[in-house]
């Protein structure tokens, strides 16, 4: 009988709520964290945010946590530790419980990809904030720019100005802009925002040219860990973790091959900046080169994971 | 205005989603995980996966 989507909802947030009760700072975000912002995603594994400082309780609490009587294990050659060295530099630790006919998968950050500032300061119960799945979902992929949205126009009414920095329709845009001004100090964090107020007929290609940095950016940073990743994966499979051993086992086998193969933080020993100007280089290629002057700067947003 | 804004985010919630789901959206909280609940499940007795590859690094 597999898992139902209820009991899975169940089993995460009574993982976050005994994660909180030992001080482990924790949320959940991504796609389950929209279906409680008001935008459903089927979805059924849990994206978590965990204090990277913290990973070693959570990592004793996984050791733990059963599911339909199976405990967890780390999943494929790929994953990285979950330790604190690697979750500081953007890397993202995977699990699954293999129950019979059921499996359920979580994957941990320690930082939030793009996110602008700490996403500890900002919890909505069991949920990372609003602002924060925003920011997680500008990814490379074309399905998630719809939730971006979504997200923004559901800060913008609850009054929350930040929303304004999330809004990528068009129409919408246009329609907000209509209603009310942009914060000033916002029009100068996102510079298309500009040509919205002002209804200027180049807010199209404009909004479509930083939609596509963000794809570029996005592009640029999965080839940077990809690359630092594998001869980490090799290690980890010549390793060759025996089967059902202790998820505290396959912990110290990862730990050993990623203290001699994976660096803790490639984008930080890359350059946030090369970073940058290799997205705008691709970019200016797809996009018209007038539009390159409305893009935000997008620094802050890889300061967090860089720190 | 304020009710023009509210019909442009239902409109884009049409656009974006469908217009099913913009209904859901816009459910109270209990009925859309209930909705998203049944959504899941029946898929996943139709066979559908929604893991998604462990690759260290997440878009």
């Amino acid at each position: 009988m597999p898992l139902s989507y209820a009991e899975l909802e169940q089993f995460y947030e009574s993982l976050v709520a005994r994660a909180r009760r030992r001080g482990i700072a924790c949320a959940i975000t991504s796609g389950m964290a929209c279906v409680a912002f008001g935008v459903a995603q089927a979805t059924k594994d849990c994206d978590l945010l965990c204090a990277p400082d913290a990973a070693g309780k959570f990592l004793d609490l996984l050791g733990e946590a059963s599911l339909h009587g199976q405990l967890p294990s780390y999943r494929g050659h790929l994953t990285p530790p979950l330790d604190a060295r690697w979750m500081r530099g953007g890397w993202t630790s995977h699990f699954v419980w293999e129950a019979a006919g059921a499996e359920a998968y979580l994957d941990i950050f320690g930082v939030a990809p793009r996110s602008s500032s700490p996403w500890e300061a900002e919890l909505h119960g069991f949920y990372a904030g609003p602002h924060t799945v925003a920011e997680m979902k500008r990814t490379n992929r074309d399905k998630d720019w719809p939730f971006v949205t979504a997200l923004g126009a559901q800060m913008l009414a609850a009054q929350d100005a930040r929303g304004w920095l999330h809004i990528y329709d068009e129409n919408l845009l246009r329609t907000f802009g209509g209603a009310s001004p942009a914060p000033a100090e916002l029009l100068k964090r996102r510079p298309v925002l500009q040509l919205a107020v002002a209804n200027d007929s180049r807010l199209r290609a404009a909004l479509h040219a930083e939609v596509q940095f963000w794809h570029e950016l996005d592009r640029a940073r999965l080839h940077i860990y990809q690359k630092a990743l594998r001869p980490y994966m090799l290690a980890v499979k010549k390793a060759g973790v025996p089967a059902g051993a202790a998820l505290a086992t396959q912990h110290e086998i990862r730990v050993r091959c990623a203290e001699k193969h994976l660096p803790t933080n490639p984008l930080h020993a890359y350059g946030v900046e090369r970073m940058i100007a290799e997205a705008r280089e691709a970019l200016g290629e797809i996009v018209q080169l007038s539009t390159l002057a409305w893009l935000p700067d997008v620094r802050e947003h890889f300061r967090v994971v860089t720190a | 205005m304020r009710r023009k804004v509210r019909q442009a985010i239902y409109d884009f919630h049409i656009r974006a989603f469908g217009e099913e789901m913009a209904r859901v959206n816009f459910l109270p909280l209990a009925e859309r995980r209930r909705y998203v609940a049944e959504m899941v499940d029946h898929a996943v007795r139709k066979g559908v996966k929604f893991d998604k590859p462990a690759l260290g690094v997440t878009p």
